[in-house]
């Protein structure tokens, strides 16, 4: 397709550091979800659903992988004449040497240039770790049709939990009439999504001139929606219903797989008409064994499963060997979990080995136990 | 820049698979839950260094084999310096004597004449097994033989590659003998219809071939001028996994013997990969009432039913209650709640809800049409 009006560029330098040894050497947004995915394969796939052409992808804390990983376009469909996707890490500039990325609006001012080769009319600013589908052109129409200088993306959480999130304060016509970071008494439970669309002149201007403020943090919720507001300009909050989930911890990134399990599940991956897209491996369709007992298992490509398992994601390539039982688990691509073993509650992490017998996890654990080194079996 | 460049060979005349062959050509037939059987032929080639590939196109229905194929970017080409080149031979529809490989050769001469590599690698569609054309290659230029033709030695031909040929080779590895195999010995050399020779021997042999009968196929010509011929043609016997889907059982068969993990652990190395094309399919799930035995499943697929001994293709739903036994279910298939479906081949986008019994006898493989509502 021919470029459009809007332009988006994804925020992916966050470590995610309480994914702990799961991103001790990728990015989050380069972690494994839903059997074959990478976290990031959601907000690619659905940029390229939506019809945005040119996506940047704004790279800092170990960015080798994910760097190579999304410069792969055509995976998402985006290596056609008019559209791409431009890795966008730090880099040295003549007047100010090496910067790093200081904030989540610093990445997008430092790349100015970048955008201003398109001169889009719209920018869509998007965080690169939540699982959902969305359709960001029927958010566009929805920023057009109010005249809004922002539209944030909201979705409503329960009351309880609201305090942990960043909410937004709306009036009748769905305007944003304050914004507060994760208040101790919520107003409402409109929490952000990190999803952000802006009319890029205004943008523009207000990202130049905040990264000459000393006093800033350079950061989109804490300065620019908040100078917005001060400003009186039009914030529209775009309510979107549906699957969301911040897969910011093992508990979460373990929820976020075993809800993939159930019959009708809200995320709906089967979906012809939102696919998302990633990486093809040349791997054999999934083998189940003779002895193999399966029950709610969601699996893939490569996969080779003898054991007996019960309420478990196998990754690509993972493998369960007969007599093996795996419960209530994720396991990682490449992941084997020997003779005899026993895996229950637990994350198995990038092909990592539980060894014949070897016992790992609990049913009555509080947490889900994630195994990033290789288990000896019991001999 | 290779040494040799690659031919796939369109469908032989002789090859029929029975019922899967009648929407498509045998190179587009699934196999194995997600590839096509042409994903072997042209992975042997890029694997061995080969991105320069001629897919010759004949039959009615090119459309499934151009879809699969585009541009060839999923088997490891090059896009700049390979290529992978479709070309479309039309078939003589009052004559089949005419459709030959020759012809096909003869109408896409210009393209022929274009390639400047100095040896040919010629393969077949239809044929599954793994074969490095580079160590090959080297074979045929260090034997100084002329033509190598590759074959592989069976010892149940009495009853299986019936539409195959059957070579012999003397002490020296010298063909002194190609025919149709007649069924009348178990052990013998199967053809794999694959060849190595320098591209202007190739050129001259296509041009006395058409010169000598119009409805001669190259291997026939091979085969009349034996003997008499000055040419030095030698065979090469290949090991390992090796199956022709020549026909409808043998189709069956090879599916059903892959599920045997020892013989696809010996097909499916780590250091050969066959690439094939995605279709994005999100992965499959197995569900609380499900049961899923010895079976083979693609992705995108929803099992509630009973699965065993199966080779399930992309995107198929398999009901409540259904029970699903030695059968290949190809994909976006639907098998509905309480169907028992056993010894069947059940071709793509076909929705079996009513008939709840659909059981062909075992060795008697059944064959249900694509896109039908049962």
């Amino acid at each position: 397709m021919k470029q459009g009006n809007m332009l988006a560029m994804i925020l992916a330098g966050g470590r995610g550091s309480r994914l702990h040894e799961l991103t001790s050497k990728v990015a989050k947004p380069a972690v494994s979800y839903g059997g074959k995915y990478r976290i990031i394969d959601f907000p690619l796939s659905n940029c390229a659903n939506s019809g945005i052409n040119i996506v940047g992808v704004l790279t800092q804390y170990e960015s080798v992988l994910l760097n190579s990983y999304v410069a792969a376009g055509g995976r998402w469909g985006l290596d056609t004449k008019d559209s791409g996707v431009f890795v966008l890490t730090p880099r040295e500039k003549a007047e100010t040497g090496l910067d790093v990325y200081r904030g989540t609006a610093d990445a997008i001012s430092q790349n100015i240039d970048f955008i201003d080769q398109y001169n889009p009319d719209y920018l869509l600013v998007l965080s690169g770790d939540h699982i959902y589908k969305m359709d960001y052109a029927q958010m566009l129409d929805a920023h057009i049709k109010a005249n809004a200088d922002a539209t944030i993306a909201v979705i409503g959480v329960p009351m309880k939990e609201a305090s942990r999130f960043g909410i937004m304060n709306t009036d009748e016509n769905g305007k944003i009439v304050e914004f507060e970071e994760k208040p101790a008494q919520p107003k409402s439970n409109l929490a952000s999504m990190g999803i952000y669309i802006f009319s890029w002149k205004l943008l523009r201007k207000m990202l130049t001139a905040d990264m000459k403020d000393p006093n800033s943090a350079h950061d989109f919720g804490k300065n620019i929606i908040p100078q917005m507001l001060a400003d009186g300009r039009t914030l529209l909050a775009y309510e979107f219903k549906g699957y969301w989930k911040d897969v910011g911890t093992i508990d979460s990134l373990w929820e976020a797989n075993m809800d993939l399990l159930d019959k009708n599940d809200s995320l709906d991956l089967g979906d012809h008409g939102w696919r998302i897209y990633t990486a093809d491996t040349s791997t054999l369709p999934a083998y189940v064994g003779e002895n193999a007992e399966t029950d709610r298992v969601y699996i893939t490509q490569g996969c080779d499963c003898e054991g007996k398992v019960t309420h478990t994601v196998m990754f690509t390539n993972s493998r369960v060997e007969e007599g093996a039982e795996v419960t209530d688990s994720v396991l990682m691509p490449g992941a084997v979990v020997e003779e005899g073993a026993v895996v229950t509650r637990a994350m198995i992490a990038n092909g990592v080995k539980i060894g014949k017998g070897a016992v790992v996890g609990s049913a009555d654990s509080e947490h889900i136990e994630l195994v990033s080194r290789n288990v000896k079996g019991v001999e | 820049m290779a040494k040799a460049f690659g031919i796939v060979t369109s469908t032989p005349r002789r090859v029929k698979v029975a019922g899967l062959q009648d929407y498509r050509s045998a190179g587009a037939i699934s196999m194995f839950g997600r590839y096509r059987v042409i994903d072997f032929p042209i992975s042997n080639l890029t694997n061995s260094g080969i991105d320069n590939i001629q897919v010759y196109i004949g039959g009615k229905y090119p459309r499934s084999l151009v879809d699969h194929l585009g541009t060839g970017r999923q088997y490891n080409i090059n896009s700049k310096k390979g290529r992978l080149q479709l070309l479309y031979c039309e078939e003589d529809t009052r004559n089949a004597v005419y459709n030959t490989d020759v012809a096909n050769y003869l109408a896409n001469k210009d393209y022929l004449d274009r390639m400047d590599a100095e040896y040919v690698v010629i393969t077949p569609c239809y044929m599954i097994f793994k074969e490095d054309y580079s160590v090959l290659l080297q074979q045929h230029i260090d034997s100084g033989a002329d033509v190598t033709m590759l074959y592989h030695k069976v010892n149940n031909a009495r009853d299986h590659f019936l539409n195959c040929r059957v070579l012999t080779v003397d002490e020296n590895q010298k063909v002194t003998s190609l025919a149709i195999n007649h069924a009348n010995k178990q052990v013998q050399n199967i053809f794999m219809d694959t060849y190595v020779m320098k591209s202007e021997l190739f050129l001259e042999l296509v041009q006395k071939t058409a010169d000598y009968s119009s409805t001669f196929s190259m291997s026939q010509m091979l085969e009349s001028g034996l003997g008499e011929t000055d040419l030095d043609i030698r065979g090469v016997q290949h090991k390992g996994y090796f199956a022709a889907i020549a026909d409808l059982d043998a189709y069956y068969e090879a599916n059903m013997e892959l599920l045997d993990q020892k013989i696809t652990k010996n097909l499916f190395t780590a250091d050969w990969p066959f690439y094939t094309t995605t279709t994005d399919a999100c992965p499959t799930k197995l569900l609380a009432e499900s049961s899923v035995k010895r079976s083979v499943i693609a992705d995108g697929c929803e099992v509630a039913g009973d699965v065993e001994n199966c080779v399930i293709g992309r995107g198929v739903k398999i009901g409540k209650g259904a029970f699903v036994k030695n059968s290949i279910i190809l994909s976006y298939c639907e098998i509905g709640p309480d169907v028992h479906v056993e010894n069947e081949i059940v071709d793509v986008w076909t929705k079996i809800r009513r008939t709840k019994e659909l059981v062909s006898p075992a060795g008697k493989v059944g064959f249900v049409r694509k896109s039908d509502l049962l």
